[in-house]
């Protein structure tokens, strides 16, 4: 089965720079034959993540995979991991700084809504080892709607 | 859009500014892909021999053997520094146009509409936040070619341009062609995009002929007739049934400057982008789920609003000064009532009967869909090449010539640096 796999490098705190990663992905995706609303379901991910590396995490790389039944995005990143995995997940809780905050960011709905966003979500974070997330979007056949 | 052969340099300044990658360099010419136009004038803009010019026609024949109608977008007032906007209209009657339409009026008529809409769509959510503008038909085009996703995003009120050509339809030129006269429709734009096809009724067999006019293009003439009226002591008064017929307020080319459309507007969440590269980037934020927080967000792709448009005959920071000393001088202020057109939005007047997917058929990116193999291969071509969009080959960016090589449009040794391996 053809499949490919493309990485855009994500560099921290650069908050200037901040979307680059999604949006290459968002147009490479466009150039392919995909529905718009799973383009879009993508690119909220991929820039929810991209932030969250952007503001807690190390250097990182996101990277979108397809073949002809899914799309994988991976965000990969050598920060200090999150602790509480379980507690993150839950809509409203932040680590964000009073920065971020100043910047419109940590309202503590990223990793909510790339769950609501997604099929199918992993996240991996040893203690100093990074984080990796992995989020799984089924491709609908043609005609339906997910 | 017209391409001039004979005019072109080959210098390719306009390759990289085309947002949709529709202009390539063939023997040393700028060619366009006509399907992947959306006519936003950037082009026309960068180039120095003047190669590139609107598909719009001149003014010669004004009125000899027909009903001349002019269709005035507001950024006409502001070409002229101390001028009346009814001034300006006054100086196309004497050019020869029978009816001069205020455009402005119906952009009034809009605003109410939109607010209304926005007003209970915060109750019904309708419609997705923020919502856009689609006053500026490049914007809704951008959107249909490369952000199908946010099409639900535009305001599904009508244009008023549709609204203007609605009235003109009803009210204005049915004598005439009961007379079996014959009527044109002249729209004076600045601005090549014509008039957006998507928004008109169907031609039927009664309708009027339809003219797109740069306002460069009728500025020569234009000008000497305002200057007349400027110097004489008493003007010549022209008869007009309908309040849209002329422009009495001073303030209605407002409209021209970015952030015009929602200056007066009672929404408090609203956002003001102007300039193409603005626009593509705030549509990717949006498209990324930012901006949920706005209600509404004006864009235009020329900077400085349609100031900025391409076919205008004054500087737009000019024109801009112009704008904002009449607004100082006569403040915001509407001319219309907010309960008669809401008797009308009750009325379903305002309703687009507009489907995404007939926008998406006639803007909508029209190139077939790249497979995975496609991809791997453009990479490929990608790893040969410089990669330092040098143009040279005649397409915009190394990406697209891959692409083009990909698709079987290019050959690879059109490329100037391809690495040896």
């Amino acid at each position: 089965m053809p499949r490919l796999k493309k990485s855009f490098h994500i560099k921290a705190r650069d908050f200037i720079r901040a979307g680059e990663a999604s949006i290459n992905v968002q147009n490479l995706l466009k150039s392919m034959d995909f529905d718009p609303r799973l383009i879009r379901r993508v690119a909220i991910c991929g820039y929810e993540s991209e932030m969250n590396v952007v503001m807690h995490g190390g250097d990182g790389t996101l990277s979108i995979e397809v073949d002809e039944q899914k799309l994988v995005l991976e965000i990969i990143d050598d920060g200090p991991g999150i602790e509480d995995i379980e507690l993150a997940m839950q809509a409203g809780y932040s680590t964000a700084n009073d920065d971020h905050r100043e910047m419109g960011f940590g309202a503590g709905m990223g990793l909510p809504n790339m769950k609501k966003n997604s099929d199918h979500i992993q996240i991996e974070s040893p203690k100093n080892q990074g984080t990796a997330v992995r989020m799984v979007f089924f491709i609908p056949e043609k005609g339906k709607t997910n | 859009m017209h391409f001039e052969k004979d005019l072109c340099a080959g210098r390719g300044t306009c390759l990289p500014v085309c947002p949709t990658k529709a202009i390539r360099m063939k023997n040393k010419k700028a060619v366009r892909i006509v399907e992947q136009c959306i006519g936003c004038g950037e082009c026309i803009r960068v180039c120095r021999e003047s190669a590139v010019s609107a598909a719009t026609e001149k003014p010669e024949m004004l009125g000899e053997d027909h009903i001349a109608i002019a269709l005035v977008s507001p950024v006409l007032y502001a070409q002229f520094p101390g001028v009346m906007p009814k001034d300006v209209l006054l100086g196309l009657r004497q050019m020869g146009f029978q009816h001069t339409i205020d455009m402005s009026y119906f952009l009034e008529i809009f605003q109410y509409a939109t607010e209304e809409f926005i007003r209970r769509n915060r109750k019904s959510g309708q419609a997705p936040w923020p919502l856009i503008s689609p006053v500026c038909p490049v914007v809704v085009r951008l959107i249909a070619f490369k952000f199908p996703s946010l099409l639900p995003n535009v305001l599904p009120v009508l244009r008023p341009v549709a609204l203007m050509a609605r009235e003109v339809r009803r009210n204005l030129i049915t004598e005439y062609l009961d007379k079996g006269q014959e009527v044109i429709l002249y729209y004076i734009n600045p601005c090549p995009t014509k008039k957006d096809p998507s928004c008109l009724p169907p031609r039927s067999r009664s309708a009027p002929a339809e003219v797109a006019l740069g306002i460069n293009d009728i500025y020569p003439q234009l000008i000497k007739h305002v200057e007349e009226i400027k110097a004489a002591d008493a003007i010549p008064f022209y008869q007009t049934r309908f309040e849209y017929e002329t422009c009495a307020t001073g303030n209605a080319s407002m409209w021209g400057m970015s952030g015009g459309e929602i200056a007066d507007m009672d929404i408090d969440r609203s956002l003001a982008v102007s300039g193409m590269e603005e626009t593509i980037h705030y549509l990717e934020k949006i498209e990324m789920g930012l901006f949920q927080d706005i209600e509404y967000i004006e864009f235009r792709t020329c900077r400085e609003g349609c100031l900025g448009g391409a076919l205008n005959a004054i500087d737009k920071y000019l024109a801009k000064s112009t704008v904002q000393k009449m607004v100082k001088q006569f403040g915001l202020g509407r001319r219309l009532h907010r309960d008669n057109i809401l008797r009308m939005y009750e009325k379903g007047e305002f309703q687009t009967d507009k489907d995404p997917s007939k926008l998406t058929s006639l803007f909508g990116a029209r190139k077939k869909a790249l497979t995975i193999e496609n991809i791997q291969k453009i990479e490929k071509v990608l790893q040969m090449i410089k990669g330092t969009d040098c143009t040279a080959c005649g397409a915009p960016d190394c990406r697209t010539f891959a692409e083009d090589v990909v698709r079987g449009e290019a050959k690879l040794n059109e490329c100037l640096y391809i690495v040896d391996t």
